[in-house]
């Protein structure tokens, strides 16, 4: 009979979002506040858009609202991601050891 | 498109100028004397179009104008009515009464084409109009 | 904090578009309806007097990020909107010999889809503000 051992248990990471490396080994966090940038700064451009439209200036009426509808989809994905982030975390802290 | 309604809309002006030169023309067939009372029989008058530099796009599209109206200048119709208060009294057309020389046939063809191009650039309006309610569409 | 939600946003200058259209809208019809009127003097509303008291409007608003230095007068965004309503009453006459009934509809029909336009993209602000705070996509 073996004498009882220590169970290892493995080492886990230390939280979720720690950096996996993907792609270009660049952690998830970046990826995730690049795509906000990205969101922002598509609803600006859509917000500078229509102040030239109100303004008078030379900018074609379909081009403003296509700006404005890209921004809106790129704003309710990124919305939706964030559901899923959160509700992931959720699930993981629900866990019982 | 905002531009295209502009450009439409310099048509049928231009279109309207047109069609009232000639009711004027058709009108005054046998008028013998001009505005000031002088004997003169009428002369045919029809505008002259041009493109218009002022309303235009950046790819070259533009409006048109009326640049002036021109008086037509033919020989009148001349009818031998030696009793007529106003016939001729001297030279070779003694006798003879100076009536405008107008063509009929010509002024109601020019109408009718006046007509249908007026409605052709209402059709191309409400082509316009139809395009910027179909682009608020984009928006969902 | 919630008065100054939409500062930032479009909608304050989305609202003056559309108030502008309105009234603009008023006194084309206006021109219309008198157009067999004698001594009538066909009338508009300025859209570049508009357009550039908006502009103005719309600078002083983004200049609010900006560094103030001591001594420099700071517009208050708000009122620099509520003034661009002056606007709407500036009505010139024209002088009436070159203006047909056709040029009145077609300010007319420009108008309205300018109108039509702001307000498509007024509504769709509102709806994706709803989402943001429904958080349902």
């Amino acid at each position: 009979m073996n004498p009882i051992q220590s169970v290892q248990l493995p080492i886990m990471p230390s939280s979720v979002n720690a950096a996996q490396p993907a792609k270009g080994n660049e952690p998830f966090k970046n990826l995730l506040l690049e795509a906000l940038d990205h969101v922002n700064n598509m609803q600006k451009d859509a917000d500078a858009a229509v102040e030239q439209l109100a303004t008078g200036q030379d900018v074609n009426p379909a081009e403003v609202l296509t700006s404005i509808q890209k921004a809106d989809m790129t704003f309710r994905m990124m919305l939706q991601i964030r559901n899923k982030l959160v509700q992931a975390y959720q699930e993981i802290k629900d866990i019982r050891i | 498109m905002i531009t295209a309604l502009d450009i439409s809309t310099s048509a049928l002006v231009a279109q309207r100028v047109r069609l009232n030169a000639i009711s004027s023309n058709i009108a005054n067939m046998s008028t013998l004397r001009n505005e000031n009372g002088e004997m003169e029989p009428y002369k045919a008058r029809y505008p002259i179009f041009k493109v218009d530099d002022k309303i235009r796009t950046e790819h070259g599209a533009a409006g048109v104008k009326v640049e002036r109206i021109e008086t037509e200048d033919v020989e009148p119709q001349y009818k031998y009515q030696p009793n007529h208060p106003l016939a001729i009294k001297e030279g070779d057309k003694k006798g003879y009464v100076a009536y405008p020389n107008i063509n009929m046939t010509r002024e109601f063809v020019d109408a009718l084409e006046a007509t249908r191009a007026y409605e052709a650039n209402i059709g191309v309006m409400e082509v316009s109009k139809n395009l910027g309610q179909q682009t608020l569409r984009i928006l969902a | 904090m919630f008065p100054t939600i939409f500062d930032q946003s479009t909608v304050p200058v989305l609202e003056q578009m559309i108030g502008f259209a309105q009234a603009r809208h008023e006194v084309l019809a206006g021109n219309i309806a008198n157009f067999d009127t004698p001594g009538y003097k066909v009338r508009d509303l300025s859209v570049d007097a508009f357009q550039s008291r908006l502009q103005e409007a719309i600078e002083a608003r983004n200049e609010q990020h900006m560094e103030v230095s001591p001594g420099l007068l700071k517009k208050e965004p708000v009122q620099e909107m509520q003034k661009v309503r002056e606007t709407f009453k500036n009505i010139e006459f024209h002088d009436g010999s070159d203006i047909s009934i056709e040029h009145q509809v077609t300010e007319l029909t420009k108008n309205q889809f300018m109108h039509n336009l702001a307000i498509s993209i007024m509504t769709s602000q509102f709806q994706l503000l709803q989402t943001a705070i429904s958080e349902r996509v």
